[in-house]
């Protein structure tokens, strides 16, 4: 658009950056709050801006004292690394194969959308026969036994991004692998999971993310520092007599970073997996 | 010998009968043309001896050897997609190489022969680079280069020029000529262009809704189509088309006064007032000279000069009619003129059966 008139691009550099100030201002005031000393926090007038940088929750945070806020929150902290890294191991274990069978033989497509379907029931209607299973099988309060809820939740969303990351490989390309005498596994090997890189990056990406900020399981299914994760931790820190809003913010920060750092070192793969389709060749 | 049968082919997809009953059979060396339509079953029928799809019946032999139901990798073929089908994260040295990789064939010996492939379809250059760094044409030579490698028995095209443009398709398609010529190998090659088939093909399949139509020559199906369909099919501008009955031993083209003689044996086997279609191809009239027969008078509409021709569209009673003629003849829209035409050059079909007469 050369053409633009000076009123125009005004506009659109505006409402560019109304939006990325919505977006980024939550982000923002987290941080502040993090840095903030009580004081300031709970002064009136608000002070938008703290006027020493206090940085003494990040440290009471992530220290391994026994028996300190710290300690509950580096355990919460480790426990759903775990969780979310084997239930999305566990989720892209299970979903390509299935997300590769369900593109490329279209009479089984309706079992994806079964179980999508179970997908529409909310959490809730599922916490009694969870708990019930869990506890029979000795899992309540055990990463495992959380990673394995999880699984049920991502399992179907990764296969269901999958599968459109496979549709847009065409069968050809296996075809022409076959013909040239590749076994299944060495076309999925060397052709098809190669080509659907970036959409496995992004399907592990939001399945990661997905089970790092669920709540209402955890909340449910863990009861100490064995099995807590980062999500209920943070609640516990809200839920005493005393609520230290900064403590909050700075965990909230805390808990923020290992996705975005994750994210950042899966930029390209995400971009491309996230534009996918929407551009040809 | 035959390097390929096809005995009775049958497909059905649910209740569509893809295929109604295939009989061919290919010697060594044939360049196979499969003709029509879309929709017609012509890559059905491709893929079915690809083995990329199964018959529902019949046989297909390859080298005198039943296929129905081997793995597309034992069959000895090599198939060109029509999206070429190159894998795009690897170099084009591996794209061309990986049939033998997959079939353990020593790397040495591997190179040698992308080597030998890439050569022949002057692509050594581009060894090194991804398929998206490539042309269409490039892409194309890397997929023929694939098939070419493995050295099959057969090899198999599905529209492989239709992703092209023009210019590029007339290259390339001397280019397939010019290999097929050189390595004599036997080609079933499938497409809805009647240039390509004409030009590239030892023999035409025109197949239509599952059957095939006229299996012949490219001189054969051009000069003695043996149903309507075909003679419409093949030939540009396409064949005229005029209705006509038989009266008094010869052909009255409808809605004119026009007569045509008939050879004696079609009048003889007419009966009297039996519908006609009366086929002539534009190049075959020409402007008639006094007193010239047989010739007919037609009211000249449009003059269009392609460089090699001129085109006249012209109108005979109320049936159109093309003619293509050398690009120097005087001849004005707007003006009533006699064309003339040999006996020969006439196709007649009965209008029922469509079938030629």
């Amino acid at each position: 658009m050369e053409r633009r008139s000076l009123t125009a691009t005004i506009f659109i550099h505006a409402f560019a950056l109304l939006l990325a100030a919505v977006i980024v201002a939550p982000v923002i005031w987290l941080f502040v709050m993090s840095i903030s000393s009580t004081a300031d926090l709970t002064a009136k007038p608000l002070h938008w801006w703290p006027e020493t940088v206090d940085l003494s929750r990040y440290t009471r945070l992530l220290t391994a004292v026994a028996n300190t806020e710290g300690a509950a929150f580096v355990a919460a902290l480790f426990n759903s690394l775990r969780v979310a890294g084997m239930a999305t191991i566990a989720a892209l274990l299970v979903a390509i194969p299935s997300a590769w069978a369900v593109s490329r033989t279209p009479t089984v497509g309706w079992s994806l959308y079964a179980v999508i379907a179970t997908y529409m029931l909310p959490p809730v209607a599922l916490a009694v026969p969870l708990y019930m299973a869990l506890a029979a099988l000795g899992l309540l309060n055990t990463v495992y036994g959380l990673a394995l809820v999880y699984l049920t939740i991502l399992a179907p969303f990764t296969t269901w991004l999958l599968k459109s990351g496979f549709d847009s490989i065409p069968r050809e390309i296996e075809s022409a692998a076959m013909m040239d005498g590749a076994r299944l596994d060495q076309i999925l090997r060397l052709i098809t999971l190669p080509l659907a890189a970036p959409v496995m990056a992004t399907a592990a990406l939001f399945a990661f993310l997905l089970a790092w900020d669920e709540f209402f399981y955890a909340l449910l299914f863990t009861s100490d520092l064995r099995a807590k994760t980062l999500t209920v931790a943070i609640a516990d820190l809200a839920g005493g007599r005393v609520s230290d809003y900064g403590l909050i913010a700075t965990a909230g920060v805390l808990a923020a970073l290992p996705p975005v750092l994750i994210g950042l070192f899966m930029q390209r793969a995400l971009i491309s997996g996230l534009t996918q389709g929407g551009v040809k060749g | 010998m035959s390097a390929l049968d096809i005995i009775g082919v049958r497909k059905r997809y649910g209740t569509v009968d893809t295929l109604k009953g295939i009989d061919l059979s290919l010697d060594s060396g044939e360049f196979l043309v499969l003709l029509g339509p879309s929709g017609c079953g012509k890559s059905t029928l491709l893929n079915i001896i690809a083995g990329l799809a199964e018959p529902t019946g019949g046989d297909v032999r390859i080298d005198d050897r039943s296929v129905v139901g081997v793995h597309p990798k034992d069959r000895d073929i090599a198939m060109v997609f029509q999206s070429y089908a190159l894998y795009p994260n690897m170099s084009v040295e591996r794209n061309i190489g990986f049939g033998l990789e997959m079939r353990k064939v020593p790397a040495a010996e591997r190179a040698e022969a992308v080597k030998t492939a890439a050569k022949i379809l002057q692509i050594e250059n581009l060894l090194e680079r991804r398929p998206s760094e490539l042309s269409g044409g490039q892409r194309q030579r890397v997929a023929i280069g694939r098939a070419l490698v493995r050295n099959p028995q057969v090899f198999l095209f599905d529209e492989p020029l239709s992703n092209l443009d023009a210019k590029l398709r007339m290259e390339m398609r001397t280019e397939l000529k010019r290999l097929h010529q050189m390595l004599g190998t036997t080609v079933v090659y499938v497409t809805h262009d009647q240039i390509e088939a004409m030009t590239l093909a030892t023999r035409i399949a025109v197949m239509r809704n599952g059957q095939i139509e006229q299996l012949a020559t490219p001189a054969e199906i051009y000069e003695r189509p043996t149903t309507l369909y075909v003679a419409g099919f093949v030939g540009s501008p396409s064949m005229n088309m005029l209705d006509a009955h038989i009266a008094d031993g010869v052909a009255r083209i409808d809605s004119s006064d026009v007569v045509i003689p008939l050879p004696y044996e079609t009048s003889a086997k007419g009966r009297p007032d039996q519908k006609l279609v009366l086929g002539i191809r534009p190049e075959s009239l020409r402007l008639a000279s006094d007193g010239e027969a047989p010739a007919f008078e037609a009211n000249v509409e449009v003059v269009e000069l392609t460089g090699p021709e001129l085109v006249i569209s012209a109108t005979v009673g109320q049936q159109r009619i093309t003619a293509s003629l050398s690009p120097k003849s005087d001849i004005q829209a707007g003006t009533r003129r006699r064309f003339a035409l040999d006996a020969d050059a006439l196709h007649i079909f009965d209008k029922e059966t469509e079938k030629r007469l």
